[in-house]
């Protein structure tokens, strides 16, 4: 009798793009030595939290965009606060990648999907700015295997890709069913912002309708910033804890953030205000952001005095009204 | 069914994509310009049990139309009543797993193979215009079991080999392409929809099957960088009908921003198609 041999894992064809270092080991030893399991409340501004927990040459990703649930205060802080040389996740995104680059944040963007300004395309030909190809899926699920503490997932899609020869990704023989099969690199970000309805003061966080990789995310990543539209108690958090996607022990920070989404929606508690994010695109798109910088983030010294200046109640009161729809955004 | 009298041409590759819509299948419609569109309208008009997800993880919503400006992901009005509110990694775990039946998509650039870049056009990294990325096309485009391609009818879109694979079409067009880079097995391209045309794929090359009335086969052919295959009977496009375009107009894209009908509109007289000049 013949027995076949296992199939040997081979590696049949590898992405030249560098990625941010796997290290799951060194992942734990982090949570082990920075992650307080402690109920203690990490109530932050949204100044202290960037100050504290975003530094220069950071890995940052942050969840869905600046027209949807986006935590613009804190990319709005970024730029305040001259950050600089940041690695960003660009998956899902679209005008915010061009903003921080056009305000000089960044220096590498793995994507996805994202608005090509003519900021970013002046930016790459300087050779100021790196671009490494993966797409929205296989973003979410490299953050979905730094989530699983593993260092790499399996996918069955950029196989054949322009965009996999510009990865991390390698094809290797499936040692179980002998099959060519695409592998990633996990992602353990240094930052994961992350935009909320509600959280209570320790950060355990309920997000409500339609997502991108919100818990993958704060799961994954070394420094968590909770950013919520409501601080609510831990007794409300209790009294529904099918609701909670973010448990404390994840997060770093937390940031009452009402209208924090601005100029986006926050679905369930207001709609976006379509002339400021018009505003936005028409600055990236021009590839001259530094007025826009100016009126809406440098000229002002925080997201509040942003919304009183520039915004004014009657606008903000006007984006609740025009959200009608409330169903499913409340536990 | 009333033929419409004017209509813009995104509107036609609208029409014939809402057309291929079916009961009792499932739709990943990527982004939520044309695609989500036809699909909308495909729904609305022929396949009510058609069912569709788009990146953010929504199941099959019953959408408050018309959508706020540019939210169709990841927004209230475009994920209401859904069956179910999941992620990216939920819309990506179904398609891996083989419930999507369709993935329709748009793109810049297609190739002969149906390969699509939405990444860079030039040679990479050379001078060349950096573009958007694929955004969740290439899982679309990787795992649906069938593959429905929207673009304009330019022979800059429709090109040999495309700058950037951006999202899998055929690869190299030979047999097993795609099962070889771990792609899974009998998925791939399916249909492409222009303004003027339909293709399907002959031995994982593109053949043209359909023109509208207005626009000749050798038109076509001009407006295409490689010789595409052309079947032996090309049906005729039955043009938009009123009804088409008007649930297009007042309840999907009020706006106008995806029917681009500020690029001129196709006029009947009863006779005669004209297109503008």
């Amino acid at each position: 009798m013949t027995v076949e041999p296992p199939p040997v894992i081979e590696v049949l064809a590898e992405g030249t793009a560098p990625f941010l270092p796997v290290d799951p080991d060194g992942f734990r030893e982090w949570v082990r030595d920075h992650k307080s399991r402690a109920m203690a409340s990490k109530l932050v501004t949204e100044r202290e939290a960037v100050e504290r927990f975003v530094a220069d040459g950071d890995y940052i990703t942050y969840e869905c965009n600046y027209l949807t649930r986006g935590p613009n205060l804190v990319i709005n802080e970024i730029i305040r606060q001259r950050k600089r040389d940041l690695w960003v996740a660009g998956k899902f995104t679209y005008v915010d990648v061009g903003l921080l680059v056009g305000a000089g944040c960044v220096s590498k963007v793995d994507t996805g999907f994202f608005l090509a300004t003519p900021g970013v395309r002046q930016a790459l030909a300087a050779g100021e700015l790196a671009i490494y190809e993966y797409s929205n899926v296989v973003m979410s699920m490299r953050l979905e295997a730094g989530a699983q503490g593993i260092p790499f997932i399996p996918v069955r899609s950029f196989g054949g890709t322009d965009g996999f020869t510009h990865s991390g990704a390698k094809l290797i023989t499936d040692p179980y069913t002998g099959k060519p099969t695409v592998i990633i690199p996990a992602l353990n970000p240094d930052v994961a912002v992350i935009h909320v309805q509600q959280a209570d003061k320790y950060g355990n966080a309920r997000i409500f309708g339609t997502g991108i990789s919100d818990v993958p995310a704060a799961l994954a990543s070394r420094k968590v910033i909770i950013t919520a539209e409501e601080i609510i108690s831990t007794d409300e958090i209790r009294s529904n804890p099918g609701a909670t996607r973010i448990p404390y022990w994840c997060v770093d920070a937390v940031v009452e953030a009402p209208f924090g989404g601005y100029p986006g929606t926050v679905p369930g508690y207001y709609a976006s205000d379509p002339p400021a994010v018009m505003e936005c695109f028409a600055a990236v798109l021009r590839g001259d952001v530094q007025p826009y910088l100016q009126k809406w983030i440098y000229g002002v010294g925080s997201h509040r005095e942003m919304l009183e200046k520039n915004v004014g109640a009657g606008k903000l009161l006007d984006m609740k009204k025009r959200e009608i729809v409330k169903e499913g955004y409340r536990a | 069914m009333t033929r419409a009298q004017a209509f813009s041409e995104r509107e036609v590759a609208m029409c014939v994509v809402a057309r291929m819509v079916e009961d009792g299948k499932t739709y990943w419609a990527a982004g939520g310009g044309t695609p989500l569109y036809s699909v909308l309208l495909g729904k609305k008009l022929y396949a009510p049990d058609a069912q569709y997800v788009t990146e953010d993880g929504v199941i099959a919503p019953i959408p408050m139309l018309p959508f706020e400006p540019m939210m169709s992901m990841v927004a209230s009005r475009a994920s209401y009543r859904a069956l179910s509110w999941g992620n990216m990694n939920t819309a990506g775990y179904f398609a891996q797993l083989g419930f999507m039946d369709y993935g329709v998509l748009n793109t810049l650039q297609i190739d002969k193979h149906g390969n699509i870049n939405s990444t860079f056009l030039g040679e990479y990294g050379a001078g060349g215009r950096r573009m958007h990325g694929p955004g969740g096309a290439d899982t679309i485009a990787a795992c649906c079991w069938r593959t429905i391609v929207i673009t304009d009818q330019e022979k800059r879109k429709f090109v040999e080999r495309v700058d950037f694979i951006s999202s899998p079409g055929f690869l190299d067009g030979s047999e097993g392409a795609r099962e070889r880079a771990g792609l899974p097995r009998g998925t791939g391209p399916w249909r492409v929809v222009t303004p003027a045309a339909v293709y399907d794929y002959h031995e994982r090359r593109l053949r043209l099957v359909g023109r509208v009335p207005w626009v000749t086969v050798d038109e076509i052919l001009e407006e295409c960088e490689f010789r595409p295959l052309v079947a032996p009977n090309v049906e005729l496009i039955e043009p938009p009908s009123e009804e088409e375009v008007q649930i297009l107009r007042t309840e999907l894209d009020v706006r106008g921003q995806t029917t681009d009908a500020a690029g001129g509109w196709i006029t009947w007289d009863g006779k005669e198609y004209a297109r503008p000049a």
